[in-house]
């Protein structure tokens, strides 16, 4: 019988650039083949799984690029420009060759458009002297003047960042004159301006490579990245390498929140300094400088005036949004976002400044976006002395949104909301307040992925992913153990080495919804050969052969694991796995709800609990979908509370590149928090899960500060001298 | 950081030998340093603000790490005894518990387990200017305070100028407010300094020291007296962030009162609002006589501010601070 051609299907996907996501359509093979089946009937997936790399993690065992250690490694380090802007003019590393123990210097970047530009970098036998090493670099510069405030950036006469000047229009949308005649009808309109700085990943891994090439033919790269496959080629191209001699390893890394893309600046620094020493070179970044190098998430400038009428209506929306991504181009969701203005008209521009780039931060430019929005709707909802929540629902059409506000509204338990912001007796007040997000988080044909089955019962998945500590690792194993009746221990996996098979980039949310499916197509494939194999010994059709409980079952027969294995060539048997259409999904909502506390004598806020409501598809784990959630929640937080990166106008320097000063939330901050995975979502399809979450916390906090205190502050973060002040001026601030 | 030799004597007089610096130091911050928890020198060394050509190890010095004494008699501090130690000291968490409370406030269980009463004493400023490498402000050698006109969220509103830089120790206002003094010793012999003569303003002494400490000189012990008003004490720490960080706002409170519940003396020394531990006598005059009712309160905390001076962006301290010596104050109303 001949056999028909797969029928196609054109699809649109998601593909993630550095980190940020923009949809191209393909056309896929429209066939059968493996289904997750309903959500609830699962035995591994959609439930609690203990992460399989919990154990190597906590015990300090697991090998993180920063723990690699090779015989004769040297560490680099790089000399960061002290100047926001200017021109290298030469650099002068003879006296840092001399410096006892550094064994290679090399030059940097020669454009400084930055403070902490690097201008060169060296090697040496302790971390200790490479910094001496550094420091005896004499690099004559010819100064340029800097400007690093978006408001001093826009002025006519300010210094030009490029020579094409500070401000680049990018997009605009709407009929501005349709939304001055709306706006002029309503029953409550809300000019107002919100700020947020730029805020940084705060990966505790700082970015960096361990690159060991001793001459020769090939090199290992050990590299802290969300694409594995990002490394070989530009470690190649540095190195002089062919592609293919450049394996990287990537066993473990922590954090990347969207800046690990590629091997960056300090990886290609580390592979000349390896090549000049023929020595491995660990270059991984000082905290210093993984606040200044490193791309990080773009602040915005948002003039924002909605008008609604005296029902609910939001009918008008004008917003002038500024990206404020220091050197690159920034991010922001466009206004009015997820909801929905008859009229409305936005002009969205970049704001140059001398400051590092900005680049992918988990939801590039969605909680900007959010927290303007949401505190825009927040203001009209009291402006029209409506409920916030009732204002919203009347503005959101998907069901969803409803589904989750009103999960969410009853897990905060809304009705005890201040019905007067600022209300109640003594100092220390209470307020609620909720947001909405959304995102896309759809997969894509990019994953290859093996499964073996051993004649001596090992399964192994394998495929060179990386697991950014999102939980690849354990959903990988188990689908596969799902798939063949094993436990999750049955299945070992193998990833992060770009010699196995592809893997996509983990952006965009959109690891598990690609990798996922491959992996169920591999197992599906191996079950499917197994059972071809076995059935003769059970004397069934293969289509016959169950497997549960590891065992392999038919026709009333059973036979243990290992001895259906047996059954197996000495080779074993290995499926090939490819990414199913029908296997993934995309498109997310979440809705945020949060509780706090202000003191309105020290301006201090207390997060006391968040509620986040997230739609996820197929829950791969629900234990790890529920961890990226407090994660998103938690970040979140420092977002709206503590997190901004300072700087000196006049030095062009950052004033709080570290811990100390920039203030990341520590578990004394720690709310109660409610990661609820909304089950409402039936898709029988894995959709990513990573970014959503950190959305609409940011908005749903500053709203509840409002409640709680009567203050709004439309500058994040919502520090305690903004509170104070604002009550000082009677509830507002700038 | 620079590469330094390493000395671990184990007398003071050995100790203090050890600190002279050399002929070729010109620059103090390049001059021998002794280490004791080393919280706060090994981050200066680790950014090269300081890059002594010698560290010099108290840690082998017996006898430094005890407390003696008790409300009765007053205290003994030797100067390696760890914040952990002070915290949970029985004696003086009951005696002076406000002392306690200082200690326990420092930064995070980690930092409180090897920094030394003596270090925190000694600490350099926080200020970031500073803390820049790149930044080379007034307090470094430069010509410029850049907070003065920067961003200075978290710097003096009193006893600022050229520098603005705040005081980080949490001990030492709370130290001020129980009378204590210190025990040095240096090339010259052993002195006593008291604690609110220990530290000096920018305006005063060099603009590279926070305190009168020679370079060669060590403190060997902090003594608090016995008095009326130890057990009556109490520090009170505003964090912008809980977990780990220094005083936007802090107030030193202790009190004696009279048998009818009015009060006999008070100590109210603010910290994080200047260069020092900055003592409100005209607050503490006040309160002399009067109850601790809620009027009472309001004026001493109104009188502890007057005079501020508040830069561009930390107008809010003010505010703060009167929250915190209300606060402070009411815990005494029971």
């Amino acid at each position: 019988m001949q056999q028909q051609p797969p029928k196609k299907k054109k699809i649109k996907v998601p593909k993630v650039v550095n980190g940020q996501e923009t949809m191209v359509e393909i056309e896929v093979d429209d066939t059968g083949g493996p289904v997750w089946g309903p959500n609830n009937g699962h035995t591994l997936l959609n439930h609690r799984l203990t992460r399989v790399d919990g154990l190597v993690k906590v015990s300090g065992a697991a090998r993180y690029t920063y723990d690699v250690h090779l015989p004769g490694m040297l560490y680099g380090r790089v000399l960061r420009a002290p100047h926001a802007h200017a021109r290298v003019k030469k650099v002068d590393l003879s006296a840092a060759l001399k410096v006892p123990g550094v064994k290679a210097a090399v030059e940097g970047l020669q454009d400084v458009r930055y403070a902490g530009t690097p201008v060169a970098a060296v090697a040496a036998t302790t971390p200790e002297l490479a910094e001496d090493g550094i420091r005896a670099i004499v690099v004559q510069y010819e100064v340029l003047p800097h400007v690093v405030r978006a408001e001093d950036a826009i002025k006519p006469d300010a210094p030009k960042v490029f020579d094409e000047g500070n401000v680049q229009a990018a997009n605009s949308r709407g009929d501005k004159e349709k939304v001055a005649a709306a706006l002029a009808k309503c029953a409550a309109v809300v000019e107002a301006e919100y700020r947020t700085p730029i805020v940084h990943h705060s990966c505790l891994e700082t970015h960096g490579n361990v690159v060991d090439y001793r001459g020769g033919d090939a090199a290992t790269v050990y590299a802290s990245t969300q694409w594995t496959f990002s490394i070989p080629g530009d470690a190649a191209q540095e190195l002089g390498l062919k592609q293919s001699a450049v394996t990287a390893i990537v066993e473990h890394m922590g954090g990347g929140f969207g800046s690990k893309f590629g091997i960056g600046v300090e990886g290609a620094l580390a592979c000349k300094l390896s090549k000049q020493a023929s020595a491995p070179v660990k270059l991984m970044l000082t905290r210093h400088d993984e606040f200044l190098i490193p791309v990080n998430r773009s602040g915005s400038w948002q003039k924002l005036t909605g008008g609604a009428t005296k029902d609910g209506k939001l009918v008008a929306v004008e917003a002038t949004q500024y990206r404020l991504g220091g050197n690159d181009e920034g991010s922001q969701a466009g206004q009015p976002y997820i909801y929905t203005a008859t009229d409305f008209y936005r002009e969205v521009s970049s704001i140059h400044t001398n400051e590092a780039g900005s680049g992918a931060m988990r939801a590039p430019g969605h909680p900007q976006a959010s927290f303007a929005m949401e505190s825009l709707m927040d203001e009209l909802a009291y402006k029209l002395n409506l409920d916030p929540l009732e204002f919203r629902k009347i503005n959101l059409k998907d069901p969803a949104y409803h589904r989750q506000l009103e999960r969410g509204a009853r897990e905060i338990d809304w009705s005890r909301r201040n019905t007067t912001p600022g209300g109640g007796a003594g100092p220390v007040k209470r307020g609620l307040g909720c947001g909405v997000g959304v995102w896309g988080g759809g997969g894509s044909p990019q994953c290859k992925v093996d499964v073996t089955i051993g004649r001596d019962g090992a399964v192994t998945v394998a495929c060179g992913t990386q697991d950014l500590g999102t939980g690849t690792r354990t959903y990988t194993r188990a689908i596969v153990a799902e798939e063949l009746g094993l436990q999750i221990a049955d299945v070992h996996e193998q990833i992060g080495n770009s010699k196995l098979g592809a893997s996509n980039p983990s952006g965009g949310s959109t690891t598990a919804a690609s990798l996922a499916p491959a992996v169920k197509d591999a197992a599906y494939s191996a079950r499917m050969m197994f059972a071809e194999k076995v059935a003769p010994l059970l004397g069934v059709k293969p289509e016959e052969v169950t497997f549960a409980g590891s065992k392999v079952s038919g026709g009333g027969k059973s036979l243990s694991w290992s001895q259906a294995c047996a059954a197996l060539p000495a080779t074993g048997l290995t499926a090939h796995g490819e990414w199913k259409v029908n296997l993934a999904d995309k498109g997310v909502h979440g809705a945020a709800f949060a509780e706090v506390e202000v003191d309105t004598e020290t301006g201090h806020v207390r997060p006391v609990k968040i509620v986040h409501v997230q739609d996820v598809g197929l829950p791969l784990n629900r234990l790890a979908i529920e961890s990226q959630i407090n994660g998103g929640m938690i970040q979140a937080m420092g977002m709206a509370l503590w997190e901004g990166r300072v700087m000196d106008a006049a030095l062009g320097l950052m004033c709080n590149p570290s811990f100390e000063d920039y203030k990341i939330p520590g578990s004394l901050e720690m709310p109660e928090l409610v990661p609820l995975i909304d089950d409402g979502d039936t898709r029988e399809a894995v959709i990513g899960v990573g970014e959503p979450p950190i959305i609409p916390t940011v908005g749903a906090i500053a709203n509840a500060v409002f409640n709680a205190c009567g203050v709004r502050v439309r500058e994040l973060p919502i520090t305690p001298d903004k509170i104070l002040m604002g009550l000082w001026k009677g509830g507002q601030t700038a | 950081m620079k590469a330094f030799e390493w000395a671990s004597p184990t007398t003071i007089n050995d100790a203090v030998k050890l600190l002279q610096a050399s002929a070729a130091t010109h620059d103090p911050d390049d001059a021998p340093r002794p280490i004791a928890g080393g919280q706060d020198l090994l981050t200066t060394m680790k950014d090269y603000l300081t890059r002594p050509e010698r560290v010099v190890n108290l840690k082998n010095i017996r006898g430094l790490d005890r407390i003696e004494g008790d409300g009765k008699r007053g205290l003994k501090i030797g100067a390696l005894v760890t914040l952990t130690q002070l915290a949970e000291h029985a004696t003086v968490r009951s005696d002076f518990p406000g002392l306690a409370e200082a200690a326990l406030s420092v930064a995070t269980p980690q930092i409180r387990n090897l920094g030394t009463v003596g270090g925190n004493l000694c600490q350099r400023p926080r200020c970031w200017y500073f803390r820049l490498e790149d930044a080379v402000c007034l307090k470094k050698g430069g010509s410029q305070c850049f907070a003065a006109t920067g961003e200075n969220k978290y710097n003096a509103i009193f006893g600022g100028g050229p520098s603005y830089i705040v005081h980080p120790s949490d001990l030492a206002p709370m130290l001020v407010a129980l009378g204590a003094s210190l025990a040095v010793t240096g090339a010259d012999g052993a002195r006593t300094i008291a604690l609110d003569k220990f530290f000096t303003l920018p305006s005063e002494g060099s603009i590279r020291r926070e305190n009168v400490l020679h370079n060669d000189e060590i403190i060997t012990e902090i003594r608090v007296p016995a008095s009326p008003v130890a057990a009556r004490s109490s520090y009170l720490k505003f964090k912008e962030r809980e977990s780990l960080d220094f005083a936007m706002s802090a107030v030193a409170a202790a009190l004696e009162l009279n048998a009818d519940k009015t009060i006999k003396q008070a100590r109210i020394v603010l910290g994080g609002v200047a260069p020092i531990p900055w003592r409100v006598p005209q607050a503490e005059s006040f309160l002399v006589g009067k109850r601790l009712d809620a009027s009472t309160l309001n004026e001493a905390a109104h009188l502890a501010l007057d005079g501020a001076k508040p830069l561009a962006k930390n107008a809010y301290k003010i505010p703060l601070t009167q929250a915190l010596v209300r606060r402070a104050l009411a815990k005494f109303q029971a």
